[in-house]
């Protein structure tokens, strides 16, 4: 014998348990099994197709078991080579290939519950990672919610106190006192506020408003020129104090950072963010806020008004006069862009809410707008 | 390549001759001593995409070692990380094992080491993960285990349950399933067994004698907790 290169391996009493290799030839009439140490007179030993049953098996039901009653007792074939399978698929007799393909059939079923079964787990890998992408607002809304208010108070007001010393503030005035006016009637309608709100006037010919993190606000005085009433200033105060209700300014930060701060933070390493945050001080102020941020703070802002029992109307008036062909400096509107939906969806908003009579400020706006100078 | 295991039982060493020539893959980390005339190489089994499957699919390392005798013939002295036996087998072409992925040690030149994706139940359940190494072809393998190994020879048709996680191979001609330790699901994990395989003959399965999870799990009981 030259070369002996098995092909199957052999199974039965007298057989090591790992089985036998040994040499499958298929024939017209049956196999023959060639053994490497045979024993049984150097003669292969040859099976009729009649005697053979037919099934499926092995590890992965890939394999074609072949069983017999031999003369030293039952024999059993594992056959995984894929041309000694066609061979004995197109010898056999019809009613050995019936259970062959009876076999095969489980053997195909097998693989296709096991592929279904991973295109399933598959596509619902697929589907959480997508909706994870999709729903990132949603994680970083998480974020935000495990981030404490300290610190957002604390990033905040390095900026602020940063900003407000190369500005003109304007320490007392019936302007100021205006301001505190409003903001205390709003606040006090914040249930569970966590926010100590610090409004400054600041003198410039900029008519614009911010607020940063934390509950520090900025109010020009050059809005408060251009506003008609002390109810259209309430209303821009309203939307920036919402703006800080609903970490807005965070959440834009978070986002700027990235889904890898996101997720460091929702897993609980808030400790790397504060030396971020620190680097990003001056960039609170380049913050836009986006679409929906402002949506939500517009219509927050109107419901706030509405308890604060300011007339809400001004808030709509204000920025439409605002969005009005104007000359000036017009930055609240830059950051603000004051769209023909928003004042819509504003003024229906309001008609849904329930009427209330509003309280009338204890100040003269006129008087005040006079104090602010030419 | 002939091998030989030195101090047989829980720190045992192979001793693998090579003829000039001759090089053999071992897991990367396990050469202890070599004579003057082998060659260490990095290889990555099965091209590049191969070991990246087998790195991050199977745990294994990215690379196995080549120990080529380029300059003659020599001998090299492979361990592995963990205590405990170590078996080798011969592979003659036509059966082939699928090995947990700690258990490969070493192999000659021809064995065919691939990642094979297991069965959802299997993979989820069965202890040994998603990716196992199938190991085919002719030539020696050397594997290894934690604790000692058992030889378990199963006859056609005849079953044998094994837990779970003390697998360190079985042959390709085997099947198995996972099923609960018990008939019911509480008493499965109440008795320390959950999930067990129901291995059917025939074929022979290697067992470990003990469970790697459980000994971390053991260890770290005594580990102290820095704050």
């Amino acid at each position: 014998m030259t070369q002996f290169s098995p092909n199957a391996l052999c199974f039965g009493d007298e057989f090591p348990a790992a089985g036998a290799p040994c040499l499958v030839h298929i024939e017209e009439h049956g196999l023959t099994v060639a053994f490497v140490s045979d024993t049984t007179d150097g003669q292969p030993e040859s099976v009729p197709f009649t005697s053979l049953t037919v099934s499926a098996g092995g590890l992965d039901h890939d394999q074609l078991v072949v069983k017999w009653a031999g003369q030293k007792g039952e024999r059993t074939l594992y056959l995984k080579n894929p041309d000694v399978i066609r061979a004995f698929r197109q010898s056999a007799p019809d009613y050995v290939s019936h259970s062959f393909e009876q076999a095969a059939e489980r053997v195909r079923q097998v693989r296709h519950r096991g592929r279904l079964v991973w295109s399933l787990v598959g596509g619902m890998f697929l589907a959480t990672v997508l909706g994870l992408w999709f729903q990132s607002d949603l994680l970083v809304e998480i974020a935000v919610s495990r981030i404490p208010v300290e610190w957002e108070q604390k990033l905040g007001e390095s900026a602020y106190r940063d900003f407000l010393s190369h500005q003109e503030v304007m320490k007392e005035g019936s302007a100021v006192a205006a301001l505190a006016e409003m903001t205390q009637r709003m606040t006090t309608q914040i249930p569970d506020n966590p926010y100590k709100f610090e409004v400054t006037v600041v003198k410039s010919d900029v008519v614009n408003a911010f607020a940063l993190p934390g509950g520090y606000v900025v109010v020009f005085t050059g809005l408060m020129k251009k506003a008609a009433s002390g109810e259209e200033v309430a209303g821009v105060l309203s939307h920036e104090l919402n703006h800080v209700l609903q970490r807005h300014g965070l959440e834009r930060i978070v986002k700027s950072l990235g889904l890898m701060t996101v997720t460091a933070i929702v897993f609980g390493n808030q400790q790397g963010l504060v030396g971020m945050m620190k680097q990003l001080g001056v960039e609170l102020f380049t913050l836009k806020f986006g679409r929906e941020q402002e949506t939500e703070a517009d219509l927050t802002g109107l419901q706030l008004l509405q308890r604060a029992k300011i007339d809400p109307s001004g808030m709509i008036t204000f920025f439409e006069r605002l969005s009005e062909k104007d000359q000036g400096r017009m930055e609240w509107l830059s950051t603000h862009p004051m769209s023909a939906d928003r004042a819509e969806r504003l003024k229906a908003e309001l008609a849904a809410l329930p009427k209330k009579s509003p309280e009338p400020f204890t100040f003269d706006w006129k008087q005040v707008q006079t104090s602010l100078g030419p | 390549m002939k091998s030989e295991i030195l101090y047989p039982g829980a720190f045992p060493m192979v001793r693998v001759e090579l003829a000039a020539g001759e090089n053999i893959k071992a897991e990367s980390g396990a050469m202890v001593a070599c004579s003057p005339t082998i060659d260490i190489e990095s290889k990555m089994e099965g091209g590049f995409l191969g070991a990246l499957s087998r790195k991050f699919l199977t745990g294994e390392k990215f690379f196995f070692q080549t120990l080529r005798a380029s300059r003659g013939p020599g001998e090299a002295l492979l361990a592995p990380t963990v205590p405990g036996e170590i078996v080798i087998l011969e592979l003659d072409g036509v059966n082939e094992y699928m090995v947990q992925k700690d258990g490969f040690l070493a192999g000659a030149d021809a064995i065919v080491i691939e990642s094979k994706m297991q069965g959802l139940s299997r993979g989820l359940l069965g202890g040994e993960g998603f990716f196992i190494l199938k190991i085919s072809g002719k030539g020696t393998l050397v594997l290894n285990s934690f604790g000692a190994i058992h030889k378990i020879e199963l006859k056609p048709d005849q079953e044998y349950i094994v837990d779970n996680s003390h697998l360190v191979a079985w042959s390709s001609t085997t099947s198995y399933n996972i099923e609960k330790a018990t008939s019911g699901w509480v008493a499965s994990f109440t008795s320390g067994e959950g999930f067990v395989c129901r291995f059917k003959g025939p074929g022979l399965v290697y067992i470990q004698s003990r469970n790697p999870g459980s000994f971390g799990a053991w260890v770290r009981q005594f580990i102290p907790v820095s704050e």
